[in-house]
């Protein structure tokens, strides 16, 4: 067993008598320590090779990303709507309200990989980001609000209370992107609204009685998670959904087939933002990883993963314009084609690299009922 | 065409389908039920009450729940949802019949039955763009050729089952989906499911919700007795810690009636599948994700009592009692005790045990 270990996973079992949190200099994130050992139990978090993963400390740092994830869509959201603010009366130029909207959406875009716990309860999927929209759903009910007065389009309850199309990150891209459609002061209720749902989503994981408690309860008593391993199994899981969210939707839909692409399918195609949320996703999938996984993942095993990650930002990238022009033009779809199977490798790489050093995979399970 | 004459039966089909192989040249299967093996192979499995596997039958990929054709040895395994595929087999000779594919902007959602004739295959479907629960309707005298599709009531059409009377239960749980979004749900905050009654042509003929605070349990899984009434596996969606009933039983004309149990905690607020007993004496329930059963009384809907069975998913009637599947094989009993047969092969079951028998 020794002779399997790894130099630095050796130096860490010399360490593992002493309790309490340590670290060392992390050399992929610089500025940012490394922790060795888990500050609970003072235990190391890893022994490549050892079999032993420590679950509790996964989540425990897992937590710790989710909070600041979604914890900027709450300040951007909150940014979003003070600026609208001064768009609307002027003290604003719309260039600052269209960067903080890109800011905005590029906060939103890590949170659509983590379909289950308060986004799902809350309905958050469509209210936040109604996509795709194929019979102009967000249009339909954007009519509705702009047929108010001043007054209530501009206050959130009243976005709230209409359908989810005039809620989201799409209402807000079709009020500022689309000629002849006043932007103001619809979007001042729309932001308030996003900014509301933001800190639901927030309380939804960490106000006390919240998701992470349930989650950090896990065992046979508790009714989502039987032990700590199921939260690191739906975290992995939904990394992966993030990553078929990327190769399947963000960008099959707007590719469609090589003789009909399907240009306006692209998400954020009015506002061109499509590429950079693409990136922004595979992000927050990234840190994760990196931030919360790692400390269970085996050196070789995280430096390639990552080296995988910075090819695949390095294909978006290279596509060097909108998706959505991108996908008409054989020239450039070709690109837009290579990054699709760059995510698909991506996938089965963290399949093969990732999954089984934490002892999860996506595939079978018998209680998985339906 | 008016959606009504789908369902029109006539004798002479029943005499063509007579020609086809019977379930006793299938060997006599008394249950079907989706299987995996390890590698991920995966099957339709037929066994006989002795838990012995009569036929093991590949399917594309992971199945859900089956239909059994009255009275030809045909059985419909459906993938589970979000699938595209459904398969129509010949037990008798292993040959596949037919491949069911959804059209455009629809997908299975796991479970079909046919109409008492055999003529038509029903199954439910998920019109996911519009969005609305929808029945599939296919010819099963003709190729299995789909000719055309129903309302199925509401939004998330799960399990539909056929009564006695030649109508038909359909459990929409309530529960929006998209492929876009895998197994998500994404309108809980407004979803309503309901139970709804179609007549043997098609025709919705009633219709029951629970009540507001009972309006996140959704309706998913049900079976019925000779008298029409059904009984409902439910699927809390909302807070996971506040305890909620999981069982509920509902006879046309009432209200819904929900019955608690004092281990309803230990299936992990999902009740997987239920039956009754041919006696009525009895309700089982599975908790796949709990690993456990509940027994009531089949009369008053009190509690009997429960007991830990791993992975504990499908269940159908069994003379007086229930078989249930479970890790490694099935347990033939009901709340007194009973049998675990060890089923040889390495297969776990996958999720509904479907009786070959008409109720």
């Amino acid at each position: 067993m020794t002779a399997k270990l790894t130099l630095s996973a050796a130096v860490l079992s010399v360490l593992a008598g002493t309790a309490g949190a340590q670290s060392i200099e992390n050399k992929e994130a610089p500025g940012v320590p490394l922790e060795t050992h888990s500050e609970e139990t003072g235990l190391p978090y890893f022994a490549p090779g050892r079999g032993v993963v420590d679950h509790d400390a996964i989540r425990r740092r897992v937590l710790e990303v989710f909070d600041r994830q979604f914890g900027a869509f709450v300040t951007e959201t909150q940014a979003l709507t003070d600026v609208a603010k001064a768009y609307c009366g002027g003290t604003a130029d719309e260039a600052a309200f269209k960067q903080q909207f890109h800011d905005t959406w590029m906060a939103w875009a890590p949170l659509d990989s983590y379909q289950f716990g308060p986004i799902e309860s809350q309905g958050a999927a469509l209210t936040v980001n109604f996509w795709p929209d194929k019979k102009n759903f967000v249009g339909r009910a954007l009519r509705d609000l702009l047929k108010r007065p001043a007054e209530e389009q501009s206050d959130p309850a009243v976005v709230a209370s209409l359908s989810v199309g005039a809620q989201g990150l799409p209402a807000i891209e079709m009020l500022t992107y689309t000629d002849g459609v006043e932007t103001c002061p619809a979007v001042i209720g729309v932001a308030g609204n996003l900014h509301r749902i933001a800190v639901e989503l927030h309380d939804g994981w960490f106000a006390e009685g919240g998701w992470a408690d349930l989650a950090r309860a896990a065992g046979p008593d508790n009714p989502v998670y039987l032990e700590p391993s199921e939260f690191t199994k739906v975290v992995y899981t939904a990394l992966d959904f993030g990553l078929t969210r990327i190769a399947d939707t963000r960008l099959g839909r707007p590719l469609g087939t090589y003789e009909r692409s399907n240009p306006t399918q692209a998400e954020a195609w009015r506002s061109g933002l499509s590429n950079d949320i693409i990136v922004a996703q595979l992000k927050g999938i990234e840190d994760v990883v990196r931030f919360g996984f790692a400390g269970d993942i085996a050196e070789n095993n995280r430096s390639w993963i990552y080296t995988v990650f910075e090819q695949t930002e390095g294909r978006v990238d290279s596509i060097g314009m909108p998706i959505s022009e991108a996908v008409a033009d054989p020239m450039s779809r070709i690109r837009v084609e290579g990054l699709q199977s760059k995510v698909h490798y991506l996938q089965s790489e963290m399949d093969q690299e990732i999954g089984p050093n934490l002892g999860v995979e996506t595939g079978f399970s018998a209680a998985d009922g339906d | 065409m008016k959606r009504r004459h789908f369902l029109i039966s006539g004798a002479a089909g029943a005499a063509l389908s007579m020609a086809r192989p019977s379930w006793a040249m299938a060997g006599a299967p008394a249950y079907l039920t989706a299987a995996s093996k390890a590698g991920n192979s995966t099957w339709l499995v037929g066994l006989t009450e002795d838990g012995d596997v009569v036929f093991e039958l590949p399917i594309p990929s992971r199945g859900h729940a089956a239909a059994a054709h009255p009275f030809r040895a045909e059985a419909v395994a459906f993938a589970r949802r979000p699938g595209r595929f459904a398969v129509v087999l010949d037990c008798a000779t292993g040959a596949e019949i037919a491949r069911l594919d959804s059209p455009e902007g629809r997908h299975f959602y796991g479970h079909g039955a046919f109409t008492a004739d055999g003529r038509l295959l029903l199954t439910t479907e998920n019109a996911y763009d519009v969005p609305d629960g929808r029945l599939g309707v296919w010819d099963a005298e003709d190729g299995y050729k789909r000719i055309g599709e129903l309302p199925s009531g509401g939004i998330g059409p799960h399990e539909m089952i056929r009564l006695a009377d030649g109508g038909f239960a359909v459990a929409n749980g309530g529960m929006q989906t998209h492929p876009d979004y895998e197994r998500s749900v994404l309108n809980i905050p407004t979803m309503r499911p309901n139970l709804t009654y179609l007549d043997a042509d098609g025709g919705i003929v009633d219709q029951v919700e629970p009540p507001e605070d009972m309006r996140l349990n959704s309706i998913r899984h049900i079976a019925a007795d000779a008298s029409g009434r059904v009984v409902i596996a439910l699927q809390w969606q909302g807070n996971p810690l506040t305890a909620v009933p999981l069982m509920a039983s509902h006879r046309r004309g009432e209200a819904l009636a929900f019955f608690d149990h004092p281990e309803t905690v230990r299936l992990k607020q999902y009740a997987g599948s239920i039956a009754i007993s041919s006696d009525g004496s009895e309700i089982a329930m599975t908790g796949p994700k709990g690993g456990h059963v509940l027994f009531f009384d089949g009369a008053t809907g009190a509690p009997i009592n429960g007991r830990a069975l791993p992975e504990a998913s499908g269940v159908a009637r069994f003379g007086d009692r229930f078989a249930i599947t479970l890790a490694g094989g099935l347990l033939e009993g009901g709340a007194d005790g009973g049998k675990v047969l060890h089923v040889a092969g390495g297969y776990s079951w996958d999720n509904h045990l479907v009786s070959v028998r008409p109720a």
